[in-house]
């Protein structure tokens, strides 16, 4: 089916297509638009103005920070505020600023770049969004009430556990980045889905532009490191709230083991946040050396090898704990040649620039900031891989001098070069000449002038995260520079800010593909319309020249002729098209289950946990709500897409888009599970204060009680088989019913071991089989529900020879749970006979 | 090492600079770029810094060969000491302590209740004091005199006064305690 | 998809071979293995060295298996096979040179 011709529909007229199309794509207008909207650009863009605002907040933070330590006795803060200005000052930069900045990058630029309509899961981007916007805003006004997080952003215990911070502040992190992650992980896995199935037609995942390939290893990575931190922060608040003694080591805990899980999470981060800006790196420098890029397999391999070795390094933030000398030499070369494919890239971008004739555009500039910031910061890491050296400059100024350029110059100037980049297709117009350029210096400047003279202070001594400094005169002269320059830093990012506001209102219009770039982001008329594409791309319409044709709907499934918003979906390695995605209208459900999950976390941060139940019901009724408006009661024609090939609708296939992220989902909830295994080992082997006291959990009830919870989810899974199997027949009510009854007889026998369990206050071992327990009983009830959820699409006639409903899912859950549950018993059988 | 890095940045902006102003040629050859230039050039660089991190690292290792031992435990915020005093005894003291100059000193390192993190800059790396374990640190002072010591894990409210100090002596001259603050006085 | 599997084969091998030889490492000095003698050396080393070897033989199985073709899958997949092995063979040589649990 791949010919040469340029179009595989018949034009029509393209102002017809465009009325057609945005009258189904486009938000509700006025206030019902603001919440109800689903749309992956105003959610990206959503999501990338709110970061900017937070980095504009943690950057008034640093403000402080430099006032308070350009004198050696500033008292312009006292320390308690000092504290919750440095804590809060990286947890923003981190949590508020970088993450959900790369989450709306992603969203915006995805489907526009890889040539769909929306992103996969258009109401889970919404959701995302408002469990962000809630769950920062806590943040914030902990800060406004003086209770904010003083801990330092990585809430070591035991200065973050009850007796040594008495207040919320610390509550307030744990909760507050908790609900902050749900949006990151909803994120990762929509991302990871959109790229594997949201292609344009017929594009290998080979020949994907490098920016795909940057941010499916980015959201592969965020599915397998944000569990560990969202597992430390669920311990550490059981600690807080139940007294559970996961971190004292009077009880069989560790400190050690929360550095573990931080950092677990803590370095994959870095890369996280590196990988996003690199692709838009790899985007922008061919386009702009008018050139291609230099060795796309060889970047592909690297960002593989980044995935992996990313994960191997987190040790080399504990080198002074007091780790053997073997463990940390493990690290210590994990962290030395996680440079090699660091290096790899940024010598194809050389490499790039070479063969291609470079044009000094303003993002080019801000490329050339991010080679000299990021070589100098990737040096400075290496060093730090290094254990003896780092033993003498960890937790100095070096350290701090170190991470912002890696961090400023291997994120923040390419996001800068990124915004300046695509600012046309956002806004539709063109910047005001030499404002940017000035911005440029500034930044440049300001920023080598504050943090390249912060190394020299490391090396003199000057320890991280103190405010006073009277007895160390030699300290004064580069705090005083660092603190001087940070101002000149500021003003730059403020008149990049007004840069930005003078290209919106006054830029003039800007003609269609400004930077001649060849991807398919530009293959749309600026500002880029909500639906991106009259008809999608495919063979021989895969070029920003293609836009005419694009509109006019000579490509892949034109217009919006039955009212719906379609997306084609295809096979994940080859590109082939299989079905059409019909996607989710504007809806208020996102804001609404946003505010439940909200009011769950508002009431334990309150310590009124005898309400979080009627949260946690709510939270399933709008969940419940959610499942309810997918799927459909009758079938439907396949659709045709172009001349000859017509597919069809995604409730009639198996390999959906919603299974796809089951399937992610559960790579990161096997991640968080992982974490808790490991958590057990670790402790049992490493913490004092084992072996444990005797356990009262060896009876034969609590092993009758297992058997059972066993059987009866075996059972489910095998229901569950048999309802898919007999789809056809009225034998699939029976089966989804049987499924919810056996599904509750395991809750109930799960339940009941609870009553058995040893006091999970008296040792880690007990409050760690009650984790795992409550492992359990989650996953179950979820698995339950699926059940339910499938009886109701049985009944409701949803279920028929062509049509699953939500048995896929429920099987895959029901074994999920199952797999988890089974190890969890053998895991605590095997403790109580050795 | 900082002979070498400022070589590799300067190698890279060169390199950089060269790509922009190169007069029109051929393009680049892939290989030279990314395997001889990201691959070898890097691994051969880092083979040699990692290794002789290795030997370095294994050189200062805490080993019994009958080396000084001294406690250092540290709390909200201050340290105690217990260090062999001038009658060979064990002497206790707060926020200073005494080592002999010119041979190697052990220092185990606890903490009564938050981490803290034990470092003499002048005289060596850090070592993470934590709750429930005992870490040891070598450190081996040349010279005689008074080095200044703080606490470089952030620990709370006091992070920033939590100093101390190491007086190191000749060997067999302990120096006078009567105008040093030492155990018997409380804080 | 085959080749994406056969991509991420090498470095999965890696990921498995770190953390169980950093397990071993773990428990073979909470449990007092480097004083347990094996043949030449400690039980511990001995421990390490094996589960090392065995690791890098699969490593070396493993890009013998790969494709040769020279389209851009093929390329990807000993490139992945080739991630690996070197990844195992740096980040876990400390096990002959530095001191176990030191």
């Amino acid at each position: 089916m791949n010919d040469q011709t340029q179009s595989v529909n018949p034009p029509q007229r393209a102002l017809t297509l465009h009325r057609e199309l945005t009258a189904v794509w486009s938000d509700l207008p006025g206030w019902r638009g603001v919440l109800a909207s689903v749309n992956h650009g105003t959610i990206g863009l959503r999501f990338m103005a709110t970061a900017c605002v937070f980095f504009a907040i943690g950057g008034v933070l640093s403000m402080l920070i430099r006032a308070q330590l350009a004198t050696p006795r500033g008292a312009f803060l006292d320390t308690a505020v000092y504290n919750q200005i440095f804590t809060m000052h990286g947890s923003i930069m981190m949590f508020l600023f970088a993450i959900p900045m790369l989450e709306g990058l992603a969203l915006w630029l995805l489907p526009k770049i890889l040539g769909a309509r929306d992103m996969a899961f258009p109401r889970l981007s919404a959701l995302g969004y408002w469990c962000y916007l809630f769950g920062g805003t806590i943040i914030l006004l902990s800060l406004l009430g003086g209770v904010a997080p003083d801990g330092g952003w990585f809430m070591y215990t035991p200065l973050s556990d009850k007796t040594h911070t008495p207040g919320i502040n610390a509550d307030v992190w744990l909760l507050g980045i908790t609900f902050v992650e749900i949006s990151a992980v909803a994120a990762a896995v929509e991302i990871t889905v959109t790229i594997l199935r949201c292609r344009s037609a017929d594009m290998p995942l080979t020949r994907m532009p490098l920016m795909g390939w940057y941010m499916l290893g980015t959201s592969v990575m965020m599915l397998v490191g944000f569990p560990p931190l969202i597992l430390g922060s669920i311990l550490l608040e059981l600690e807080r709230a139940f007294d559970w003694p996961f971190f004292d080591v009077t009880r069989g805990g560790d400190p050690l083991l929360w550095q573990h899980l931080f950092w677990l999470f803590g370095h994959p981060e870095v890369y996280i946040i590196f990988l996003p800006a690199a692709g838009a790196l790899s985007t922008i420098i061919p386009v702009l050396s008018r050139t291609t890029i230099l060795g796309y397999g060889t970047i592909v391999a690297a960002v593989l090898g980044l995935v992996f070795l990313s994960f191997g390094l987190w040790v080399h933030h504990m080198f002074t704990v007091g780790i053997p000398h073997m463990a940390l030499a493990f690290f210590s070369a994990a962290s030395a040649l996680v440079a090699v494919p660091t290096a790899v890239q940024v010598f194809a971008w050389i490499g790039t620039i070479w063969k291609g004739r470079p044009e000094l555009k303003l993002p080019m500039l801000y490329v050339l900031g991010f080679f000299l910031t990021f070589v100098m910061g990737g040096l400075t890491g290496v060093m730090l891989a290094i254990v003896p050296f780092n033993w003498q400059a960890h937790d100095t100024a070096f350290v701090t001098a170190h991470l912002h350029y890696v961090l400023i110059g291997g994120f923040v100037f390419p996001m800068l070069a990124a915004l300046t980049y695509w600012m046309p297709l956002i806004c539709g117009r063109a910047r005001v000449p030499r404002v940017g350029e000035a911005a440029f210096w500034l930044i440049l400047i300001g920023f080598h002038g504050t943090f390249f003279i912060m190394h020299l202070t490391g090396l003199l001594g000057m320890p991280r995260r103190i405010d006073v400094y009277p007895d160390n005169p030699e300290w004064i002269i580069p705090n005083l520079v660092s603190s001087i320059f940070s101002m000149v830093m500021a003003m730059g990012f403020a008149l990049f800010a007004f840069d930005i506001v003078m290209q919106v209102i006054f830029g003039a219009h800007s003609r269609r593909n400004p930077w001649r770039a060849p991807t398919l982001d530009w293959a749309m008329s600026l500002p880029a319309p909500a639906y991106n594409f009259a008809s999608l791309p495919g063979p021989g319409l895969d070029h920003a020249d293609a836009a005419v044709a694009l509109a006019r709907g000579t490509g892949w499934l034109p217009g919006a002729p039955r009212g719906w918003r379609e997306t084609l979906v295809v096979n994940a390695g080859s590109g082939r098209p299989e079905h059409v995605a019909v996607l989710p209208d504007n809806t208020m459900l996102p804001i609404a289950t946003a505010a439940v999950i909200g009011s769950f976390f508002m009431l334990m941060l309150a310590g009124l946990y005898w309400l979080t139940p009627l949260a946690l019901v709510a939270i399933v009724l709008t969940l419940w709500r959610w499942g309810a408006v997918m799927g459909a009661d009758t079938d439907h024609a396949p659709i045709l897409v172009a001349k000859g090939q017509s597919l069809p609708v995604h409730w009639q296939v198996r390999g959906t888009l919603a299974y796809g992220g089951a399937v992610a989902t559960l790579v990161a909830d096997s991640s968080l599970y992982a974490c808790l295994l490991f958590g057990v080992g670790f402790l049992s082997v490493v913490a004092p204060a084992w072996p444990a006291p005797e356990s009262g959990l060896s009876g034969l009830w609590s092993a009758m009680l297992i058997g059972v919870a066993l059987v009866a989810l075996t059972l489910g899974a095998l229901f569950a088989r048999r309802a898919e199997a007999r789809r056809g027949s009225a034998i699939a009510q029976t089966q989804t019913r049987l499924g919810v009854v056996s599904g509750v007889i395991a809750l109930v026998a799960l339940v009941s071991i609870a009553l058995l369990l040893d006091d999970p206050t008296r040792h880690a071992r007990d409050a760690l089989r009650g984790v795992l327990l409550g492992f359990a009983v989650v996953h179950m009830g979820i698995a339950t529900l699926l059940a339910a959820r499938s009886h109701a699409d049985a009944r409701d006639g949803r279920i028929s020879a062509q049509r699953r409903g939500a048995v896929p899912v429920w099987r895959l859950w029901q074994d999920f749970a199952l797999a988890t549950t089974a190890i969890s018993g053998l895991l605590v059988a095997a403790q109580e006979v050795l | 090492m900082l002979i070498g890095s400022a070589a590799i940045i300067a190698f890279v902006l060169i390199l950089l600079a060269w790509a922009w102003r190169r007069p029109e040629g051929k393009g680049a050859d892939e290989r030279v770029w990314t395997l001889g230039l990201g691959v070898g050039f890097v691994m051969a660089v880092l083979v040699a810094l990692v290794g002789y991190g290795f030997w370095v690292g294994e050189r200062i290792l805490p080993r019994s060969d009958g080396a000084v031992r001294v406690a250092a435990e540290a709390r909200q915020w201050g340290w105690a000491f217990r260090q062999p005093g001038p009658d060979g005894q064990p002497l206790e003291t707060q926020e200073v302590l005494y080592v002999p100059a010119g041979v190697p000193i052990d220092i185990e390192i606890t903490s009564t209740d938050v981490i803290h993190s034990f470092w003499v800059p002048r005289l060596g790396g850090k070592m993470d004091a934590v709750p429930g374990r005992v870490n040891v640190a070598r450190l081996m002072a040349h010279t005689p005199g008074e080095y200044e010591g703080l606490c470089a894990e952030f620990c709370g409210l006091g992070h920033s006064f939590m100093r101390f100090s190491v007086i190191v002596y000749e060997p067999g001259a302990f120096p006078d305690l009567s105008n040093r603050q030492t155990g018997g006085a409380d804080e | 998809m085959r080749w994406a599997m056969g991509m991420l084969a090498g470095p999965t091998l890696w990921a498995v071979l770190f953390v169980v030889v950093y397990a071993l490492h773990g428990i073979g000095c909470a449990w007092g293995w480097p004083s347990v003698s094996f043949g030449p050396t400690s039980l511990h080393i001995a421990a390490m060295m094996g589960a090392w070897v065995a690791g890098l033989v699969l490593h070396l199985v493993l890009l013998w298996q790969m494709p040769k073709g020279h389209d851009r899958e093929g390329r990807l997949q000993r490139a992945g096979a080739w991630i690996g092995l070197v990844a195992s063979g740096v980040t876990l040589l400390p096990i002959v040179v530095t001191s176990s649990c030191g």
